[in-house]
């Protein structure tokens, strides 16, 4: 039932981390969830994807990765940088 | 184009347990003693409460935050019996009070004149148990018109929770419920979790609650 909410944080951490290149730039998120954390998997996925597929954000996927206990935390994210490939 | 990786590594609830800390020195630098009370709907807080500051608002300077989703009726009741301040806070949807809400509520009162705390939660067994607001201790209330094996179907709330209120024992003649089965639950969960058995309609046990809360707000507050 809490899971908008904590996507809604997700979302803000993303945000604050894809600093300089900006929200619209975050090609995947990963989140670290435990099986103590209180969160209904399929629930949070779904808060996140809507969140995800509108501005300032750009459809990047989400990641969800084991964690333990009651971790809960935004592990790495995929941003593109806007620089041409190697 | 070239797309690389972040390391985040960052708690989700790091900006809510900040805040929490700092409601938490605020209230322990004022001598504030805190209480989170949760449960789910219905099970007697607001009652509970309603008793409490007939009795001992005065005595020990109560203040107190509630939360709803929609209404402030809980505010509104509990402010008939006391003079003193009762805040309420609408979460508008939300089924947990957070940090951030604690803390605005805070603005509103008069520390200096306030010894003893009391956040009524949202009535939801599973949400506030992840939100910490600052306070001292969590306190679960359930009645025995609920299952005696809720602690072990909410276990997080009971593990969080220093406190427990089993309300509505006048009831206990016309159900089938089992006190000592439901303890033990409990107590599975958390073994160290002090019961109260209280009837906030009849006020049976309410004495030794009412002398509990005096000795806390006498205790000194812990940080």
């Amino acid at each position: 039932m809490h899971e908008l909410s904590l996507a809604l944080e997700v979302c803000r951490i993303a945000e604050l981390h894809a600093q300089p290149h900006g929200a619209g730039a975050v090609r995947a998120v990963a989140v670290e969830i435990g099986d103590d954390a209180g969160i209904e998997v399929g629930n949070f996925r779904f808060c996140m994807e809507a969140l995800l597929g509108a501005p300032p954000f750009t459809g990047p996927r989400l990641e969800v990765l084991p964690g333990r206990g009651d971790d809960l935390r935004v592990t790495y994210l995929e941003v593109d940088d806007g620089r041409p490939d190697d | 184009m070239a797309v690389r990786t972040i390391d985040v590594r960052e708690r989700v609830m790091a900006r809510n347990d900040e805040l929490a800390s700092q409601v938490r020195a605020r209230l322990a630098e004022a001598g504030v003693m805190s209480f989170n009370l949760v449960s789910s709907p219905g099970s007697g807080k607001t009652s509970l409460l309603e008793r409490t500051l007939e009795v001992l608002g005065e005595e020990l300077d109560i203040a107190v935050v509630t939360g709803d989703v929609q209404t402030q009726n809980d505010a509104d009741r509990l402010a008939r019996r006391t003079d003193r301040l009762v805040q309420a806070v609408v979460t508008g949807g939300a089924c947990h009070l957070d940090a951030a809400q604690v803390m605005s509520a805070l603005e509103a009162i008069d520390l200096a004149r306030t010894r003893l705390f009391f956040i009524e939660n949202v009535g939801n067994l599973v949400c506030p148990a992840s939100w910490d607001l600052g306070e001292v201790a969590k306190i679960v209330v359930f009645s025995v018109t609920e299952g005696e094996d809720k602690p072990l179907k909410y276990p997080k709330m009971f593990r969080m929770a220093r406190y427990a209120v089993l309300n509505k024992v006048d009831l206990l003649p016309h159900l089938d419920f089992d006190v000592d089965k439901a303890i033990a639950f409990a107590r599975e969960v958390n073994p160290d979790l002090r019961f109260f058995l209280t009837s906030a309609r009849t006020g049976e046990g309410l004495e030794e609650w009412f002398d509990f809360l005096r000795q806390q707000v006498r205790a000194p507050v812990a940080a």
